[in-house]
């Protein structure tokens, strides 16, 4: 008989801690639209993504719910420890975030529904530069604090339904949320000059939709598509549009081997078209994951290693690669399941190294 | 071991639930590759126009109500400061109780005390000359008006420096003693020693008395008394007995304030003219009126704003006069009669003195960001000239009308040197764009 406690206090937490749905902080967050957040659930990160398309949990393809067979309900974690090198400049980095949370559950003739948020673009940065200008025909000392904490979110409603051998699943996505922006100015010399600080809210809306398709080729063979057109980003500051940029359009394609019930294989790779997005500083992008999982339903062994671009940042497209591993926890004869991932990412671009660790933790719960 | 594995799980995502709720973000800055598209972007801007309808009024501290009684012996300027006191009861009862007896009182000596606020401490061997005025003294009365009586022979004549030098600050022999010296003021109270022949106790004017004051120095100079207004001004003490059918009986000095105080002087101020002129006696204002342009106040902070004076000329001024400049805003403009409005926002100049011809630069900060937070507010300001009180690390404090001094500025009908603001100010910062 397993303790059911230790469930109830990872919900417990959950519940008094979800405030916001974003990725991991990143400089790279500073220019263009941010950086994207990663639809997958826990256990599919630890697999560097490479299972996501196939994954009830994750919310990368809309047909992966097709196998959903009770009401479930998942969300996610992340705590991030993360280190910049800008052309020897350190500066580190602890970010929390809870990007996920999806609820999904068989409807009727075979209809899965699914829905849930997700994070689409993360807006959050804090940048410090310490200058000077001249004011009054002297050098005056300057801090400038430059900020923004929010992100924009992809809510979602998705449908799948099983033909046979073939899979459709398809989805709307309305993409809201809104960051909070800080423009501050400190003097050094405060007898003279006064601090400025200007606050203000960034409202973002947008909309897209999604569809894929999964085909079992044989018993232990799957492959995946999936495709999403998002229309265009309005970005709102006190009800006055300041910005509109376009959204990619993402094609994908995953391939899962399972040779024996507890080995499975998986790759699959991205590609958006996030050029479009900005003038200038944003780059269509492609991403790769590969990664195995091994051993039992309640007690597996997950990792793998994924790999790609990243939409904005100066001069190039910056890269990113990550390997993976994790497993996970079956409490309550199934009903709650505990996932588990570390993650080291490495990300370059720009002359800025990032570096550093990502503790993932999911909660799913089915009632 | 499966409880362990358990539990090593679960205290894993506690463990990271709790971290999640913190964050520390701070990237380091290269820019433009790492900043955000919008840079904070400040502007020095020199507003010539934004003062305008400007105007000088006087009348606001005459002499009689101003905190200072100001002596002076100057080439030029005479000022002579005059007061008369209050009357004390001619006759006193005789027993204490429920009798009511009274006898007529009998004055032994007097005493007049004196608090000396500002002085020139160049100019030696101050002293004191005190004249009986005639009675009636009020805010009427004139230099001329009052000559007949400081033509006479002086009461007395006191030389401060041997007083204020003397051990203990007593003169036994005339009876004058300093009583307390205010080291941060730099101001001395005094008291004065008179017998009854040279302050008579006059019953049919119940010790009423009209007194005078000259200064005189080894070099023309200057001073400055405390008046009424601020509580500290010329008292008489009277030491006296009671006359009970022959028996003098021992009774309490009987103290008073003077009814009135203020002071004369010749000549008298010079009459106004297209410039601003702000201080003196009876004390001038100008009144300016700033119009910040709309993009600034409405859509930028403002981070440093600077009022930009011009004398017209050299300050002339005595030597012991410090001064200020400040600005009050008001609370409605009406003209002369404007109020001042009630708060702490009151940017002041820095200290000066005589000779000054330099631009004079006030900081007017605080009250431009009051503006752009309260739009309501008339953007209209006094500038008032107070001469110096006390000062410390933080803060000056001065009284208008207490100098003679009047400052001469250019007004916005010279436009070479017309009141300027010089404004520093960050533009709103464009939130939103990529």
């Amino acid at each position: 008989m397993r303790d059911p406690r230790s469930g109830a206090i990872v919900v417990v937490l959950l519940a008094g801690a979800v405030v916001t749905a974003s990725a991991q902080d990143s400089p790279f967050n500073v220019r263009g639209l941010g950086v994207p957040g990663r639809f997958e659930s826990v256990r599919a990160r630890a697999t560097g993504g490479a299972f996501a398309a196939f994954d009830q949990l994750s919310v990368l393809s809309d047909v992966a719910v097709v196998d959903v067979a009770s009401l479930t309900a998942t969300a996610v974690g992340v705590a991030s420890f993360l280190t910049d090198d800008l052309n020897g400049v350190r500066a580190t980095r602890r970010t929390g975030r809870f990007p996920l949370f999806q609820v999904s559950g068989p409807l009727w003739h075979g209809v899965v529904l699914a829905g849930g948020f997700a994070t689409y673009l993360d807006r959050s940065y804090r940048v410090v530069i310490k200058d000077t200008i001249t004011l009054g025909g002297s050098g005056q000392a300057v801090t400038d604090n430059l900020s923004s904490d929010g992100g924009v979110t992809d809510i979602r409603v998705v449908a799948a339904k099983r033909v046979g051998r073939i899979a459709f699943g398809a989805g709307l996505h309305l993409l809201t949320g809104s960051a909070r922006v800080v423009a501050q100015r400190l003097f050094t010399d405060t007898s003279a000059y006064r601090s400025v600080t200007q606050t203000d809210e960034v409202a973002f809306t947008g909309m897209g939709g999604s569809a894929s398709a999964m085909l079992n080729l044989t018993r232990g063979l799957a492959l995946t598509v999936y495709g999403r057109s998002d229309t265009r980003l309005s970005s709102q500051v006190r009800a006055a549009t300041v910005a509109v940029n376009d959204l990619p359009i993402t094609i994908g394609g995953a391939v899962r081997w399972q040779p024996a019930p507890e080995a499975a294989f998986a790759a699959a790779v991205t590609r958006r078209s996030w050029a479009s997005a900005a003038d200038s500083g944003a780059f269509n992008t492609t991403s790769w994951s590969a990664g195995a999982q091994l051993g039992s339903g309640s007690r597996p062994l997950r990792f793998g290693v994924r790999g790609g671009d990243l939409p904005f940042g100066p001069g190039g497209a910056p890269r990113e690669f990550a390997v993976a591993a994790g497993t996970g926890l079956t409490l309550a004869g199934g009903r709650g399941v505990i996932d588990f991932t570390l993650e080291r990412l490495r990300r370059t671009g720009g002359g800025l190294t990032e570096t550093g660790w990502s503790v993932l933790f999911g909660l799913t719960v089915r009632p | 071991m499966k409880s362990f594995t358990r539990f090593a799980i679960v205290s894993a995502t506690v463990a990271t639930g709790v971290l999640a709720c913190t964050e520390q973000i701070t990237s380091p800055a290269s820019c433009p590759d790492f900043c955000p598209g919008g840079q904070i972007v400040t502007v020095e801007s020199l507003l010539t126009t934004a003062i305008s309808r400007d105007s000088t009024f006087r009348g606001y501290v005459e002499a009689h109500r101003a905190f200072m009684l100001l002596a002076a012996t100057l080439p030029g300027l005479d000022s002579r400061p005059i007061f008369q006191t209050a009357p004390i009861a001619p006759r006193l009862p005789i027993n204490a109780g429920g009798d009511t007896t009274t006898g007529p009182i009998v004055v032994d000596s007097s005493r007049l005390t004196f608090t000396l606020l500002r002085r020139d401490t160049a100019a030696h061997n101050l002293r004191l000359a005190l004249y009986r005025l005639p009675l009636g003294l009020d805010s009427t009365s004139t230099f001329a008006g009052t000559a007949p009586g400081f033509a006479g022979t002086p009461v007395r004549v006191v030389n401060l420096d041997s007083l204020f030098a003397k051990a203990g600050g007593r003169d036994s022999v005339t009876g004058d003693s300093v009583l307390s010296v205010d080291s941060v003021r730099h101001a001395v109270t005094f008291s004065l020693k008179f017998d009854t022949t040279q302050i008579p106790f006059v019953v049919a004017d119940s010790g009423q008395m009209g007194i005078g004051v000259r200064i005189m120095a080894d070099l023309p100079t200057s001073a400055a008394f405390a008046s009424g207004e601020i509580g500290t001004g010329p008292e008489i003490t009277w030491f006296l007995r009671v006359d009970s059918a022959g028996t003098l009986l021992q009774r309490p000095a009987q103290r008073r304030l003077a009814r009135f105080d203020g002071f004369v002087f010749d000549p008298p101020p010079a009459a106004l003219d297209s410039n601003l002129t702000i201080g003196g006696v009876p004390s001038a204002r100008a009144l300016l009126r700033i119009a910040v342009p709309r993009a600034i106040r409405d859509s930028s902070q403002i981070i440093r704003a600077t009022l930009i004076l011009v004398p017209v000329a050299p300050i002339p001024a005595t030597p012991a006069d410090s001064f200020f400049l400040q600005v009050n805003h008001v609370a409605a403009d009406l003209g002369a009669k404007s109020p001042i409005a009630l708060d702490t926002l009151g940017p002041e100049s820095a200290l000066f003195g005589p000779g000054l011809s330099d631009t004079i630069q006030i900081e007017v900060t605080s009250l431009l960001r009051f503006w752009q937070f309260d739009t309501t507010s008339a953007t209209a300001v006094y500038l008032r000239l107070l001469a110096l009180d006390r000062a410390d690390s933080v803060n000056l404090d001065g009284s208008e009308g207490s100098t003679f001094t009047a400052l001469r500025l250019y007004s916005s009908r010279t436009p070479a040197f017309r009141p300027s603001l010089r404004l520093t100010f960050v533009r709103r910062f464009k939130f939103g764009e990529p």
